[in-house]
């Protein structure tokens, strides 16, 4: 009976041990994450000019109606889906490529994994400055249109012109996030066992075929986690349109962050601001659902 | 007796600090924090040195100034509307003129009417007084003014056959005409050039520079009373105005994505630049340059210039508005206006500034040009509470008809009346939905 009490007491003092070191996550998340998520909704439901918070009007679902009949709201929702749709893959394989590339011993390996690895140290904002300046439409300043220039051909108004903007922050984003996802994947590549490979190599199997029936399925879990994370990140798209194309021309890169900002902050709209970012997170948290239960089919 | 002899010099010492100093305590003393924009070096050490003379000479108010990044053309307004949000105001903050009526509508800055004489007020030019008064009240006070006017590159015009000298001597009641402007632009338009520039900060940069064409043209961009935007910005005068900008865009005489200080670089023939372009000019380009008037519309012929600029105004949260209004009464005396405006390379807003040695450079040469038009043509931006909302739809309106000319090297009317009557839509809901009564 003595024996059973003090168990019992262990595992209460275990118990308490590990709610006081969830505690510190849990109190963060509810204060930055759940109680900003409530008063989201909470202000959807009002007419709320941001420079008048003591004068706020409740007008219950009329921020929902408007924004469902907002042919900003789906365009930036369409622009938004769009960068996903070709980002998430193409910076994946990327990633994948570059970690198949530099999980190589050879010399000077080092070097390359930092070299690809640096854009991710520095910060967004000055990529895009710099990305500006590079897709800059005068060949005598933009880098990329003077080479097109030296190579005969015509100069493109990257950043410009509707038809080109997103693809060229797509093409820019992908380079810029490939290194973080390819770290992971790399780490991903440590973990299949060496004798797989020298068992396929015995058998003679070719360099695509270990990697397709060896490296992919050894990276499966790693390719999940890492299409989740770009899927997020992906879908929160606003530093490159602010710096780049402020959501132009002719709101081609006008995203669904970017459209939040621009009601809540420069417009004043703020409770209808609050409602499309209720509606983002709806959306987010759908998306993922969707792509678990895609790779969950998968196994 | 050394020892009583020091004892006599201490207490001594001791007696006259204290009647030469009233000491204050730490209760008394009001302190005021100022926002304002960053900006110079010459600026931000005149600030220092400012503040530091007010606080020695006023321990009861002490005031500290906080340098806030603009980063891009709202950044600073968005610090604002943070602020507003979080109860964050500064006792004083600066605001860009046409945003004076925004936040004085939205009751986050308070009248300043009292701390400012009729006489002192009549020192001041029209332009500012009109950009800062709203519903009958002044919220918010500036030092300096601004304007736009144009500016060419006489070396390389000489090069591309324009006559230089007709330009030199054009005068306020003869100013450069629209035709003509895109006449010199054409000619100089080559490989290397382009024949002008517009300011394209995809911010409120556009609705600022490009105001007078509308004015010129026949119409403002709001009715006069700040409620109406349908009939305006869309009107017929309004797109015929709109589609000469992009056409000029769409023949390739003016960049849609100009690079850093095109004009200083070299690289294009004139430009509509600020009177705040006038120093890097004088101080940084290798080429003999001039400036003359704001240009008019071929037909009115009517001579229009803007103006507006950074105004301190004191917020609602200020808990001693006295204290700020003598500090803002000695921050705009006309030396400290004047002092300001020169170190910031800016029009002053008191016309008794241009007569002290600081602004000795307004009064003749092309520094002078831009007095003339403050005092005789300038138009403040629209007074109306919808005003945020205005600019930021207008500059996406105005980046997207470029985009649009640029691209398809032709203009294409309906779509700018289009894109105008959406800027209108937006301004009427925001309007409707917030102030009207």
């Amino acid at each position: 009976m003595a024996k059973t009490s003090k168990l019992t007491g262990r595992k209460r003092n275990e118990r308490v041990a590990a709610y006081g070191f969830v505690a510190p996550a849990v109190i963060l998340l509810i204060a930055f994450l759940v109680v900003p998520m409530i008063y989201t909704v909470y202000y959807s439901g009002f007419k709320y000019q941001i420079m008048r918070p003591n004068d706020m009007t409740f007008i219950g679902l009329d921020n929902y109606t408007k924004l469902f009949q907002d042919k900003n709201f789906w365009l930036a929702f369409k622009n938004t889906v769009y960068f996903t749709v070709i980002v998430v893959p193409c910076q994946c394989a990327l990633a994948l490529a570059l970690a198949l590339l530099v999980s190589k011993k050879f010399r000077g390996v080092a070097v390359f994994r930092t070299m690809y690895f640096s854009p991710q140290l520095t910060s967004m904002v000055v990529i895009s400055v710099l990305w500006s300046v590079l897709y800059n439409a005068n060949p005598n300043t933009g880098l990329i249109n003077s080479i097109l220039v030296t190579l005969g051909m015509e100069p493109i108004n990257f950043l410009t012109n509707a038809d080109t903007a997103m693809n060229a922050i797509i093409f820019m984003s992908a380079w810029q996030g490939a290194g973080y996802q390819m770290m992971i994947f790399l780490a991903g590549l440590q973990g299949i066992p060496r004798d797989q490979y020298e068992a396929a190599s015995v058998d003679g199997a070719t360099k695509f075929k270990q990697f397709l029936y060896i490296t992919l399925p050894g990276l499966k879990g790693t390719i999940k986690y890492v299409i989740m994370i770009t899927m997020i990140q992906a879908m929160k798209l606003f530093t490159q349109p602010y710096v780049m194309t402020q959501g132009g021309p002719k709101n081609s890169t006008k995203t669904l962050v970017y459209y939040i900002y621009t009601q809540g902050f420069q417009k004043g709209n703020f409770g209808y601001a609050c409602s499309i970012a209720a509606v983002f997170f709806v959306i987010v948290v759908c998306m993922s659902m969707a792509m678990k239960k895609v790779t969950a089919a998968t196994d | 007796m050394k020892k009583s002899i020091s004892f006599a010099m201490a207490l001594t010492v001791a007696l006259s600090a204290t009647a030469s100093a009233v000491p204050v305590w730490a209760d008394d003393v009001t302190n005021l924090t100022i926002w304002s924009p960053t900006d110079t070096a010459a600026i931000e050490e005149w600030w220092v040195e400012k503040l530091a003379e007010w606080n020695e000479a006023h321990p009861e108010i002490q005031v500290s100034r906080e340098a806030i990044d603009r980063s891009d053309s709202y950044a600073y307004d968005n610090k604002i509307a943070t602020a507003v949000t979080s109860n964050d105001l500064p006792d004083i903050f600066y605001v860009d003129g046409p945003q004076v009526s925004y936040y004085a509508a939205n009751g986050i800055t308070v009248p300043i009417t009292e701390y400012f004489d009729e006489e002192t007020m009549s020192d001041f030019v029209n332009s500012t007084v009109t950009q800062c008064t709203y519903d009958g009240e002044l919220y918010a006070i500036s030092a300096t003014e601004s304007s736009v006017a144009l500016y060419y590159n006489k070396d390389y015009l000489k090069e591309c056959g324009v006559d230089v000298d007709d330009l030199d001597s054009r005068t306020i009641d003869n100013p450069v005409t629209w035709s003509e402007l895109a006449e010199i632009a054409e000619k100089c338009t080559t490989d290397s050039y382009v024949g002008t520039h517009i300011i394209m900060d995809h911010g409120e940069g556009l609705p600022y520079a490009l105001e007078p064409m509308y004015l010129s043209a026949g119409k403002d961009y709001i009715s006069e009373d700040g409620a109406e935007a349908d009939g305006y910005v869309n009107s017929e005068e309004a797109v015929a105005t709109t589609a000469y900008l992009a056409d000029l865009i769409a023949k390739g005489y003016a960049n849609v994505d100009p690079i850093t200080d095109e004009f200083l670089n070299g690289a294009c023939a004139t430009m509509l630049g600020g009177s705040w372009d006038m120093a890097t000019l004088e101080a940084s380009a290798d080429f003999d340059w001039g400036v003359t008037y704001y240009p008019v519309n071929d037909d009115t012929k009517t001579a229009v210039s803007p103006c507006g600029d950074w105004s301190a105004a004191v917020s609602k949260d200020c808990e001693n508005v006295e204290a700020a209004g003598e500090f803002l009464q000695w921050l705009m005396s006309t030396d400290n206006v004047a002092s300001y405006a020169a170190a910031i390379a800016k029009p002053a807003t008191r016309t008794s500034a241009y007569e002290t040695e600081f602004m000795a450079e307004y009064n003749d040469g092309p520094r002078a040009l831009f007095v003339e038009q403050l005092q005789s043509n300038a138009v403040p931006r629209p007074r109306t509470p919808s005003y945020a909302v205005f600019s930021a739809d207008y500059a996406e309106a105005m980046t997207n008809i470029f985009s649009d000319a640029a691209s398809n090297e032709e203009v294409d009317e309906d779509y700018i009346q289009s894109e105008l009557d959406t800027v209108a839509e937006s301004f009427t809901e925001d309007y409707t939905t917030y102030y009207a009564e």
